[in-house]
């Protein structure tokens, strides 16, 4: 036998099949009872023990669930092999309609089953919603739950909501503002924050001026950061006066800091933006989705009927880590669980009309050329 | 006798080499300690080597892909090393970083361990003991209590406007933060080694070359030094190992202010999904190390390190 390149990369791709399909083997034979088994790959909240302990001892069900804080990691790894390991998908409203749904990566829903959960839904959640729905508009695609605007974070004290509001995105564009500011640590979003503090519409193509004007920005705003981190870095930072707002936040990021009694900090919703309509602000929903699992655990339907429950329901939007609003408190069962003070940390107060501000969370066509420019921009911001 | 078993072992030797391949393996399978070693092989090839050969393979995929061993590109490698490329700004800051580190904990760490070699003694096993403790609690959470300290209106800045004296100097989110966070965070990973090493100088030679006229600084320059390389090699191999790999500094008390080469993998295997790219990034950073361990290995004695002869 002669060697060549060929012969070794036939070599490693059956070594490396073997090596990839080794910590499976066992899940593979384990598909032929999965009665009692249930895998979740979500954002974090599904995955804490208050909303999962309560399905388990009732189901006397194993139920596996993985937490990852971006949408794209997730659709990777069903792209990578993984429906055959989870039943369950959660992420945000584009990616089951406009990419998993056409890959095949998830499949339908029983409409007649699961849409009249949406008659209980707040208003625009109404049926047939959009983000439940394939392109045709017969086919439900996923529930939803969680939802939120997530636009920026200011301390009112500091900056109070009216001019917050007012003044919008081009707070960031402000060079007296320069070293009060943060950035949260959530790149998908910030590229979405940068186009617009760009004054440009982050959902379409764009132009290579527009990329070069993309740049600049990126790279004034991110010289111009304290610091860049995670929620609890945001949040702490809030409240020590370290910085008076931070990019990239809503009420998901800064629900725990009001939660503890800062109700000062607050997502903004810009009244107006260069999105469609005007629009100055972008809000996510959440979809969850049966994956294309050949062998799908009866009980993903099951979990996805449960978490619909009123005390469900509120617990997940009070889980561990975020709060957040939850199409379920159209229901007046759900709603009057809430407290005053769940209801303050969730900014209900100003959740229509934020909403009504907003476009919803797309897919920007040159993401990974945007991505780049951002990520070559914060490497010289040191 | 000597001269007897050389004689068998040398006729031997060309017979195995003509034995079968089967015979040989069943000679080689006889031996209970390659039998007893397959575990640990097993162990090895699946939780070492399998993740290895996993991420060099990703890293000749097409980028953005994920035709691992289906598709053979160089172009992630064509991309880093492409003039337009600012990844070598965070590799720069890394090694900086981890050069940094090492310089300073070793200048640091030699007087703890001199201290704890041959002054504290009875103390030197508390000592040792309250260096290692704070290894038992997780470093993202040793690191928050330090922005905790830091922070504005927090430990130190509060209670210095309290005194009246004005508060603190600002001090996070700084390259400065990052390379105290590293200092602290790797402090007993030079500190042992190089204790291990001090401890290698035997005390008689001190003494000898006091008797023969060396003042303190020969003493250290001509034996100790020397005596104590293995150790100090290792504690300083072993940092910048660390080092080098770090990222909770950057993000926690450096509010990213740099971007450090572990980051850019990180996001390379997250937002950018961009996983070839990740893995081309890995494969130079673990071909740097490798390097470089291999470099200070071929001047260590390990044998005699370890007091086998």
């Amino acid at each position: 036998m002669t060697m060549n390149r060929r012969s070794v990369l036939k070599g490693m791709a059956a070594g490396g099949l073997a090596l990839a399909a080794s910590p499976f083997a066992g899940a593979r034979s384990a598909f032929a009872a999965r009665e009692k088994d249930l895998n979740i790959l979500c954002w974090e909240g599904y995955n804490s023990a208050q909303v999962l302990d309560p399905f388990r001892k009732a189901h006397g069900a194993t139920v596996k669930a993985e937490s990852l804080t971006n949408d794209p990691t997730m659709i990777n790894r069903l792209r990578a092999g993984e429906t055959n390991v989870w039943d369950l998908i959660n992420v945000n409203n584009p990616w089951a309609r406009k990419v998993m749904y056409p890959e095949k990566l998830i499949r339908p829903l029983p409409r007649e089953t699961f849409e009249p959960y949406f008659d209980k839904m707040l208003p625009q959640f109404k049926p047939p919603y959009k983000w439940a729905m394939d392109d045709s508009g017969t086919e439900l695609l996923g529930m939803c739950q969680r939802f939120g605007p997530y636009s920026f974070v200011v301390n009112t004290k500091k900056i109070d909501r009216k001019t917050a509001e007012d003044v919008g995105w081009d707070l960031f564009n402000d060079p007296k503002l320069a070293g009060r500011y943060g950035i949260l640590e959530s790149d998908d979003w910030n590229v979405f924050g940068l186009f617009v503090v760009a004054g440009i519409d982050p959902f379409k193509k764009h132009t290579p001026d527009e990329m070069a004007k993309f740049e600049e920005t990126a790279k004034r705003v991110f010289k111009g950061a304290k610091l860049i981190g995670d929620i609890a870095a945001m949040n702490q930072a809030l409240i020590s006066g370290e910085i008076d707002l931070h990019l990239t936040g809503g009420t998901y990021s800064v629900s725990p800091a009001r939660a503890d009694g800062y109700p000062e900090m607050r997502g903004i919703t810009p009244l107006r933006g260069p999105m469609a309509g005007g629009k100055g602000g972008i809000a996510w929903i959440e979809v969850t989705s049966l994956v294309n699992n050949p062998q799908l655990s009866p009980l993903a339907e099951t979990f996805l009927k449960y978490v619909q429950q009123p005390e469900v329901a509120h617990t997940v939007a009070f889980a561990e880590g975020t709060y957040n609003p939850v199409t379920q408190m159209g229901n007046p069962d759900c709603f009057k669980l809430f407290t005053k003070t769940e209801l303050e940390a969730i900014q209900w107060d100003s959740l229509e009309e934020d909403m009504a501000r907003c476009v919803e969370y797309d897919i920007v066509p040159d993401y990974d050329q945007a991505l780049d420019i951002m990520t070559a921009a914060k490497r010289v911001r040191g | 006798m000597s001269n007897a078993m050389t004689e068998t072992t040398l006729a031997g030797a060309p017979e195995a080499a003509r034995a079968p391949l089967s015979a040989r393996f069943a000679a080689l399978w006889a031996a209970a300690g390659v039998r007893c070693a397959v575990p640990v092989v097993v162990l090895l090839a699946a939780g070492f080597l399998a993740p290895l050969i996993a991420i060099f393979a990703y890293s000749f995929a097409p980028p953005r892909s994920f035709d691992v061993f289906r598709a053979f590109s160089l172009a992630n490698y064509a991309e880093l090393f492409s003039p337009d490329n600012t990844v070598w700004l965070s590799f720069a800051w890394s090694i900086g970083f981890a050069l940094v580190t090492c310089a300073l904990l070793a200048v640091i760490s030699y007087p703890i361990a001199y201290g704890m070699v041959f002054l504290f003694g009875r103390w030197s096993s508390l000592v040792s003991v309250l260096f290692v403790f704070p290894l038992f609690v997780s470093e993202n959470v040793r690191l928050y209590g330090w922005v905790l300290f830091f922070i504005k209106n927090g430990v130190l800045d509060g209670s210095l406007k309290w005194l009246g004296l004005g508060g603190a100097p600002e001090v996070l989110y700084t390259p400065g933060a990052i390379l105290a966070g590293m200092v602290y965070t790797y402090l007993p990973f030079m500190l042992f080694p190089l204790t291990l090493g001090l401890s290698m100088v035997p005390r008689d030679l001190i003494d000898a070359a006091r008797d023969l006229g060396a003042n303190r600084f020969q003493i250290w320059r001509e034996v100790e030094v020397p005596l104590a390389m293995p150790g100090i090699l290792i504690g300083m191999l072993l940092t910048f190992v660390l080092a080098i790999g770090a990222v909770s500094e950057a993000k926690i008390l450096g509010g990213q202010s740099v971007i450090v080469i572990s980051h850019d993998i990180e996001i390379a295997f997250t937002y950018a999904q961009n996983w070839p790219l990740g893995s081309a990034l890995a494969v130079l950073v673990t071909a740097f190390i490798g390097a470089l361990t291999l470099a200070v290995f071929a001047r260590l004695d390990l044998d005699r390190l370890l007091g086998r002869r």
